[in-house]
């Protein structure tokens, strides 16, 4: 071993234990102020570090917290998102049930509720399928409602289902008349989806736009008074002996979900139980 | 050598400022100073052991407010001793190092113990051994072997470049 390692060693031996011969003397304070001048600014230098770390690990911790925080609350705002949709989508349904029940409460007729369960939609044939069929007594021509008005007629019976054809498909006609003047006349439904009223001349001189057109009953297979369309405009064909009315459907056939169908007396007259239409 | 020493004083200094509170577990903080001591004393021999412990444990007697020259003579001695008989040793190998490392931390609370005891420390050998020598060394123990494997690891890197 060099001689300058163990006198390296024997120095700094030496210099502790003079330290602590001048602490065990009660001189402590003349050893502790020496380190003290070395020792302070090195002291100052760490505990800014110290800070500076402990900052920087803080805010690192913090930056943690706070995104897994973030990540949660994304979670969270997600699933009350569609939490929410679902409700919204209940709550539409239960307020959707509650008018049809509400309406099957106050018809004086037999009904029978069903579900729309498929939707034919093309120009040639338009056409619902419920979900009630030949094991639920339905028959052909069967009349369909709904809260809003007339929707249409059973026009095949299958099992579990039967296809409801609607008052816009272009085979559709309907016995009708204008709830404010009698006029009467036929609702035939019309390639482009929408409904005509076909009237005579001479009876329909005092229609007017916004005049509800409700079932006229004839026929035997609708009741009377279930409101069909509104007059958006007339087609005044001079001298001709029909004219055409374009009406407005009452009932958005392509959204509705539930109806009913009509199973018992059908010789009543239903004008009191709609909710009727402004301009009637 | 000066910057080495330099790093390695306060280095140690700053990781047992700022890590040490950090990583305690049950109360129980690793003596960084110790540890980084006894890896460069190995490393460098026992005259940067000698030096090293002594700045190291004169840094840590002034800030933790006991009496000055304590930890500094037993650092100073443990950084002396690996440093001389580091050369004989296996210490690459896990085996060794925890065990070494612990027992070198006993030996230096027993020393610490003994040279406190001259100026009348109160606490008993026995309390001390159980609550605060041991723990203290068995973190040390793991802690040590950890850092000279992580040493070891990104030396392979710096070689394999």
């Amino acid at each position: 071993m060099k001689a300058r390692t163990v006198f390296l060693l024997a120095l700094t031996l030496a210099v502790c234990l003079v330290l602590l011969t001048i602490q065990s003397r009660g001189r402590g304070d003349i050893a502790a102020d020496a380190v003290a001048v070395v020792m302070t600014p090195v002291q100052k230098g760490l505990a800014a570090i110290h800070r500076g770390a402990v900052g920087l690990w803080t805010t690192y911790l913090d930056w943690k917290a706070v995104r897994a925080e973030n990540h949660r609350l994304r979670e969270e705002v997600r699933r009350l998102r569609v939490e929410s949709l679902a409700v919204s989508e209940t709550q539409e349904e239960n307020r959707r049930l509650r008018r049809l029940l509400e309406l099957k409460a106050r018809l004086p007729i037999q009904t029978l509720p069903g579900e729309i369960i498929a939707r034919e939609w093309g120009g040639w044939v338009r056409s619902l399928t419920v979900n009630r069929g030949r094991g639920d007594d339905v028959r052909r021509l069967t009349a369909v409602i709904s809260p809003d008005g007339l929707v249409g007629r059973v026009v095949d019976v299958r099992p579990g289902s039967a296809v409801v054809q609607v008052l816009t498909d272009p085979a559709s006609t309907v016995g009708g008349h204008v709830l404010r003047t009698r006029t009467p006349g036929i609702v035939e439904g019309d390639p482009r989806g929408t409904l005509r009223f076909k009237y005579m001349a001479r009876d329909g001189t005092d229609l007017q736009v916004g005049d509800v057109v409700v079932s006229s009953g004839q026929g035997g297979i609708f009741p009377r008074g279930i409101p069909i369309g509104r007059v958006r405009a007339i087609d005044d064909r001079g001298a001709a002996l029909f004219h055409y009315a374009a009406l407005s459907p009452v009932v958005d056939y392509a959204r509705i979900d539930e109806v009913l169908l009509v199973t018992g007396d059908l010789m009543q007259d239903l004008t009191a139980f709609f909710v009727a239409p402004s301009g009637g | 050598m000066r910057g080495v020493l330099a790093l390695t004083i306060f280095g140690g200094g700053i990781a047992h400022a700022t890590v040490a509170p950090a990583i305690r577990i049950a109360d129980v903080a690793p003596d960084i100073p110790l540890i980084v001591v006894v890896l460069l004393a190995l490393r460098r021999g026992p005259e940067f052991g000698c030096v090293g412990g002594f700045v190291a444990g004169l840094l840590q007697d002034a800030s933790g407010g006991g009496l000055l020259g304590v930890q500094a003579m037993t650092k100073a001695v443990i950084g002396f001793g690996i440093g001389t008989v580091g050369a004989r040793l296996r210490v690459t190998q896990p085996l060794v190092q925890v065990p070494g490392l612990v027992l070198l931390s006993v030996l230096e609370g027993l020393a610490r113990f003994t040279l406190l005891k001259l100026f009348h420390f109160p606490a008993s050998l026995g309390e001390l051994m159980v609550y605060v020598i041991l723990p203290q060394a068995l973190y040390n123990g793991f802690l040590g072997a950890a850092l000279v494997l992580a040493l070891a690891w990104s030396e392979s890197l710096r070689e394999a470049r």
